[in-house]
């Protein structure tokens, strides 16, 4: 597969580690109220769609940036790609 | 010998080769088969089952029969395809699949027993007594089973592999893929032509069609001439496409000297990953046959492979020819082999209406029933009509109509589609996405029509790459259509094979249907139809067909079996490129690699490292000697280690403090500038993942140290956990594992021999207590970074410097502390002192254990949100009683073994009963008995009781009393002094 | 400086060199080498004058250079500057990045072909899978050499470096010689 890097455009995937499910970037706050529960959520319980799926790749032989890759898992179509980083940051920012 | 005129060999050379021990000659231009065949061989080989005698029925890759085995000693490559083995001089060749000769197989017999060995036989003959199968009908079945032999050598020859990146990469050079690169090519786009034939032009080569009323040789030297001046364009000869991956990736296997005696200097073959924008798929098509009883004999070719030998080899396996067809394309190799002066006995046409092209006799509504001929064909029996009568002939070739060659298209799961007008499965929708299919693979068999789907296609490519192509001038071709009326099998008594590799005949086909294996899946694996190394190139279809006659279902209905990849076979050789032995990964040395060597270590693989593992002296025959030797010594005296392996990562930022409090389990916040302070790292789902150290430099920055093993992981949890989980925190990181040689300086004089290398820098326990660190310099100006910290439980410090002084200060530090006893120690000694020591290390970070089972479930703190604290106080785990303690044997002359699991006295032992088990084990001179550290169950509440290890899988059991896991100096003062 | 003797990547005490054709790889001991990352938010400084290279380039300053490694994050090149402190050098020209020292991290190759880019391109097409049309002269990436992380620097159109692990210096030889030794058809 090819990934299409947002900065570097697209590199083999030979060059990445997968991690799996982007929800990985919704951590919870281990200092709340019920964090076991959530955490136990956040840990073990995962989408595995056949279909539309955003999943976490590093750029390991690169430039170890981690992506939030859109991936259809049936036709292995790449969808979107974007750096974890950004994603992140936007999430955090519509949380506050 | 009999070669007929013309043919693009190269007569003024003559090569001499062998088969079977006989020496022949041929000429340049030759493969193997059709310099056999022009040496009047056409008897090449015995079939997998029956071993009934087999000669070539193709001219190329599809070939199932023709299969020998190839070169001498180490170098012989069993079922190499005759029809694809380019001649060189020398050559060698055998026969194989055969018990005595070629002519006189002893398991022939098969042949009669063929009614045992019908589909299915393996699976039902074999099934009872159970307890035969190990025993007696394995051995039988392996040893019958399989064609060529294998040397039994070692691989001498070098392999390659590298990378290409096109804008179009077309399959194929034939004129559909000529016409397609060219057109490409003159547009500026970066080409890549990959052809597995030695020469370009694919059917061009084999016919006798004229391009602009002249023979094709001209247009194709044009053609090619142009391409080879081109710098976008890359020819790939010898070069087969074998699989179609994702996002545009192919993998290919470029035969770089398989056409020469041996490889010289150079490598044997080339394995590359070929990554293309766009693709098209001009491979061509594959003449089929149509199965009629004993239709295997040696003489039978498909109608166009006697055209290939004829017209470009200048072959042919006899000297009168019949034709059996239904469809015009077989009258053309009457035609062409009559302009070559071959007999021709009669074209058999299973349609009604058709008409000779030359002066050859036509039988109408005629099909062949039967041949005879026992090592090759003499005769076949007609049907014409009500009629039956025998043609005498020594050659009979079938034409059954063209399958497209559509493998590469359908590798992604896209489902090839049945087309009622060709009578042929074509490339579906759903293909490989860039991927477009041209010419005879899309059933465009004409040369007309080839020629102008290559060209269009490319122009759409170039069109979707943003390049705009022209259609190129295009020469006049042939465009008629082959008036193909469908036949598949022609029914009757005898065996009439379907798939010749694996014998399996129509009869086969209808056992199957019988024993309802009727889905083409279960049918191909019931009668191993379309398997081994031909992959049923010239059989599927027609299979598939039959079994749709049977069921009353369309050959749409049917289907196909799944294509995958490789589209021929691919030695491993060149999968597996060319490194082995020490070449076989990345090798990583430590800095005092050289000084190591020199002074005899003994290396040990650690992951990719190559760690000194000890340091035998003179005198010393056993390597425990070394290893009690360098453990004493240290404990004595001072030791020194090379434990730059150990991950190191550089943190800073003004958030650095707080990220690295969430990354570890244990409070960093507290932690001053200059001191040292142990991390344990879990994992989100609360065990434990890795421990190391983190040393707070300055106030924004830090280093901290990983596993040897884990330095990779931990370095992208840290990326992870600073990118996706807390990206508003200002920190960085980088690895500096690689920038500094690290040693472990252990033992009483530890400080002594350190003082002597520091420039002027106070080691004073006042001023250097236990975990401190600071920045120096050694050596006279050297930078360096010194760490009070220690894993043998002795005084010790970690010192580092850059790594190209680190081979340097190895032997200095040995050098100046002669007098202290300075002794250099391996993995071997850390090992043991660090067991000595109670640390825990990989074996007993494996994944499956908490803080709380290490005896540090109290460090986890509770005051912070830590990747994984939360999850660590889950029930279950918080439930778990197995904690680290340390082992002795009751009897100190025994042994203590790693994985031995423990039970208590008296207790059978198994998994209910099963107390724990005993994760690190070695001998300790300073105890003077084996050790070990386990996972006890109530350990902590159990000091002096004995248990029992036992060791199930190698025998044996040992007593052991439960200790501290702390051996040396359990209340650590000799850190601290 | 210190009484020490440094040892060269590969072992020796002067670096390697070695020609196959037209192909020439050099050991580089005495470049330093010093990772410059931005803090969050922080403003790209211009050490000793240099402005640093967008995302995938290389460029020269005047006695350093630079390339892009990741998203804020560079590496400063000092040639010849080995046993300098390079990157308190580089610290104190961009005090406000994190500096941290790599000079003795990476094991520095050079590889300089006198039959022109062409061979470069040959030889890259054995080592690493990328596209030579987005490794030309003046670009820099980090990519996958034989299951190892190493940075590709075209420095010119017939003039490549590749840094990989130090401890791999061996295994990298090994890969570039003998891809090289392959091309050039020589015996390895």
């Amino acid at each position: 597969m090819l990934i299409p890097h947002p900065l570097l455009g697209p590199r083999d995937a030979q060059e990445f580690t997968y991690l799996g499910d982007a929800a990985l970037l919704a951590r919870p706050d281990g200092m709340a109220e019920g964090a076991l529960g959530a955490f136990i959520d956040y840990v073990y319980l995962r989408d595995n769609p056949a279909g539309v799926h955003r999943e976490l790749w590093f750029h390991e032989q690169g430039d170890r940036s981690w992506l939030v890759v859109t991936r259809n898992t049936v036709t292995h179509e790449i969808i979107d790609a974007q750096l974890a980083r950004d994603v992140a940051l936007a999430r955090k920012g519509a949380v506050a | 010998m009999t070669r007929l005129a013309g043919g693009l060999i190269d007569r003024t050379r003559t090569l001499s080769f062998t088969f079977d021990g006989r020496s022949y000659q041929g000429h340049p231009g030759d493969t193997l088969a059709s310099a056999l065949l022009a040496n009047d061989v056409r008897l090449m080989g015995r079939s997998f089952k029956y071993h009934r005698p087999r000669g070539p029925i193709a001219a190329g890759s599809e070939e199932p029969n023709a299969m020998v085995e190839l070169r001498r000693g180490a170098r012989q490559e069993p079922n190499t395809r005759a029809t694809v083995a380019e001649l060189y001089e020398g050559l060698e060749a055998s026969s194989q699949n055969r018990l005595g000769s070629l002519r006189f197989d002893l398991l022939a017999m098969n042949d009669l027993l063929s009614p045992f060995f019908a589909a299915g036989f393996y699976y039902k003959t074999f099934m009872w007594p159970r307890a035969f199968w190990e025993k007696l009908y394995e051995p039988i079945i392996r040893n019958a089973a399989g064609l060529g032999r294998l040397s039994m050598q070692a691989d001498p020859d070098a392999y390659d592999k590298g990378y290409l990146h096109c804008d179009l990469l077309v399959i194929g050079a034939g004129a559909a893929g000529l016409s397609a690169a060219l057109t490409a090519a003159r547009a500026g786009a970066q080409v890549i032509l990959a052809e597995e034939d030695f020469l370009l032009g694919g059917r061009l080569l084999a016919e006798t069609h004229l391009l602009d009323e002249a023979p094709a040789g001209g247009w194709l030297a044009k053609v090619e001439a142009e391409l080879a001046a081109l710098p976008n364009v890359r020819i790939m000869r010898r070069t087969t496409v074998f699989g179609t991956f994702d996002h545009g990736i192919f993998g290919a296997v470029e035969r770089v000297a398989d056409h020469l005696p041996t490889p010289g200097n150079g490598v044997r073959q080339t394995l590359w990953r070929i990554t293309a924008r766009r693709s098209i798929l001009a491979a061509g098509a594959t003449e089929r046959h149509i199965p009629f009883a004993n239709n295997d004999r040696p003489g039978i070719m498909l109608a166009g492979a006697l055209r290939s030998y004829a017209n470009r080899w200048a072959a042919c396996p006899g000297q009168k020819v019949a034709i059996f067809t239904n469809n015009d394309d077989g009258h053309r190799t009457a035609l062409d082999l009559a302009a070559k002066g071959v007999e021709i006995a009669g074209v058999i046409d299973t349609r009604g209406s058709v008409s000779a092209l030359g002066n050859y006799p036509v039988f109408v509504d005629s099909v062949v029933e039967n041949t005879r001929g026992r090592l090759g064909l003499k005769s076949v029996t007609v049907r014409s009509g009500a009629k039956n009568f025998d043609l005498d002939c020594d050659v009979l070739g079938v034409s059954g109509g063209w399958n497209p060659n559509l493998h590469l298209a359908s590798h992604h799961r896209a489902r090839p589609v049945w087309n009622d007008t060709l009578h042929a499965f074509v490339p579906g929708e759903n293909g490989p996405p860039g991927m477009t299919v041209a010419g005879a693979a899309m059933g465009q068999g004409s040369t007309a029509a080839a020629m102008t789907a290559g060209a269009s296609a490319a122009v759409a490519a170039m069109e979707g790459l943003g390049l705009r192509a022209a259609m190129p001038e295009l020469p006049r071709a042939e465009k008629a259509d082959a008036n193909l009326y469908p036949l598949w099998h022609v029914p009757g008594k005898g065996r009439a094979w379907v798939d010749f590799q694996n014998d399996v005949t129509v009869k086969d086909i209808r056992l199957a249907n019988q024993e309802n294996m009727r889905p083409v899946e279960h049918l191909k694996r019931w009668t191993t139809l379309g398997m081994a190394t031909d992959q049923g190139k010239t059989a599927n279809v027609t299979a598939l067909a039959v079994m749709a006659e049977l069921t009353g279902k369309s050959v749409a209905e049917t289907g196909t079996t799944m294509f995958r990849p490789p589209y021929t076979g691919v030695s491993l050789g060149v999968l597996g490129g060319g490194d082995t032995g020490p070449h076989f990964r990345p090798r990583r040395l430590t800095p005092s690699h050289v000084w190591a060597a020199e002074r005899g270590a003994v290396f040990i693989e650690v992951g990719p490292w190559m760690r000194a593992q000890y340091f035998p002296q003179a005198g010393e025959t056993e390597w425990r000697q070394t290893v009690d030797r360098e453990v004493l010594a240290t404990r004595q005296g001072v030791g020194i280690c090379d434990v730059t392996t150990l991950g190191k990562v550089d943190v800073q930022g003004r958030d650095a403090t707080l990220f690295l409090d969430r990354l570890y389990a244990n409070a960093m916040a507290s932690l001053k500038v200059g001191m040292v302070r142990y991390g344990l790292m879990l994992r989100e789902d609360g065990l434990a993942y890795d421990d190391g150290t983190c040393a707070r430099l300055a106030e924004d920055e830090y280093v901290v140290t990983t596993t040897t093993a884990q330095a990779g992981p931990v370095f992208r949890h840290m990326e992870y956990a600073r990118q996706c989980l807390w990206p508003e925190l200002d920190v960085q990181l980088v690895s500096t594992t690689e920038a500094w040689a690290q040693f472990a300086v252990a033992g009483p004089n530890a400080r002594a021999l350190l003082q002597r290398v520091v420039d002027n820098f106070d080691l004073s326990n006042e001023a250097f207590p236990f975990m401190a660190c600071a920045g120096l310099t050694v050596c006279g100006g050297l930078r360096a970074r010194l760490f009070r910290i220690s894993f043998s439980g002795e005084l010790a410090y970690e010192i580092a410097v850059p790594s190209r002084y680190g081979n340097a200060l190895m032997a200095r530090l040995v050098e100046v502390g002669s007098d202290l006893g300075a002794t250099p120690y391996g993995t071997e000694a850390l090992g043991v002192m660090r067991i000595e020591k109670g640390h825990a290390a990989g074996n007993e970070l494996n994944g499956q254990t908490t803080a709380q089972m290490l005896g540090m479930g109290r460090m986890v703190s509770a005051k912070k949100d830590a990747i994984g604290s939360v999850m660590s106080r889950r029930e279950g785990l918080l439930a778990e009683t197995r904690v680290l303690v340390g082992l002795q044997p009751v009897d100190p002359a025994l042994p203590v073994v790693a994985g031995a699991h423990l039970f208590t006295e008296g207790d059978g032992h198994s998994t209910a009963t099963d107390q724990g088990w005993i994760t690190s084990a070695c001998y300790s001179p300073h105890v003077g008995s084996a050790i070990g550290l386990g996972f006890l169950a109530n350990g902590a509440m159990r000091m002096g009781e004995v248990v029992v290890a036992a060791n199930p899988l190698q025998g044996g059991e040992v007593r052991v009393r439960v200790v501290s896991p702390h051996f040396v100096d359990p209340d650590g003062g000799r850190l601290r002094v | 400086m210190s009484e020490l003797i440094p040892t060269c990547a590969l072992g020796g005490t002067m670096p390697r060199t070695e020609t196959f054709g037209a192909l020439t790889l050099t050991e580089v001991a005495d470049l330093a080498l010093a990772s410059l990352a931005l803090r969050r938010n922080g403003v790209r400084p211009a050490p000793m004058g240099m402005a640093l290279p967008d995302t995938g380039q290389w460029h020269a300053g005047e006695g350093i250079a630079a390339f892009w490694t990741g998203p804020d994050q560079w590496m400063v090149e000092g040639p010849g500057r080995a046993e300098e402190d390079f990157a308190r050098l580089i610290k104190a020209e961009a005090p406000d990045a994190s500096v941290t020292d790599q000079t003795d991290g990476w094991v520095v190759f050079d590889i300089a072909s006198s039959a022109g880019g062409g061979r470069i391109v040959d030889l890259l097409a054995k080592l690493v899978n990328i596209d030579p049309r987005r490794l030309a002269a003046g670009t820099a990436c980090r990519t996958g050499l034989e299951h190892m992380a190493v940075f590709v620097i075209r420095r010119a159109d017939d003039r490549l470096t590749i840094m990989g692990m130090r401890s791999a210096a061996a295994t990298i030889w090994h890969a570039l010689a003998g891809a090289a030794a392959r091309l050039e058809g020589s015996a390895t």
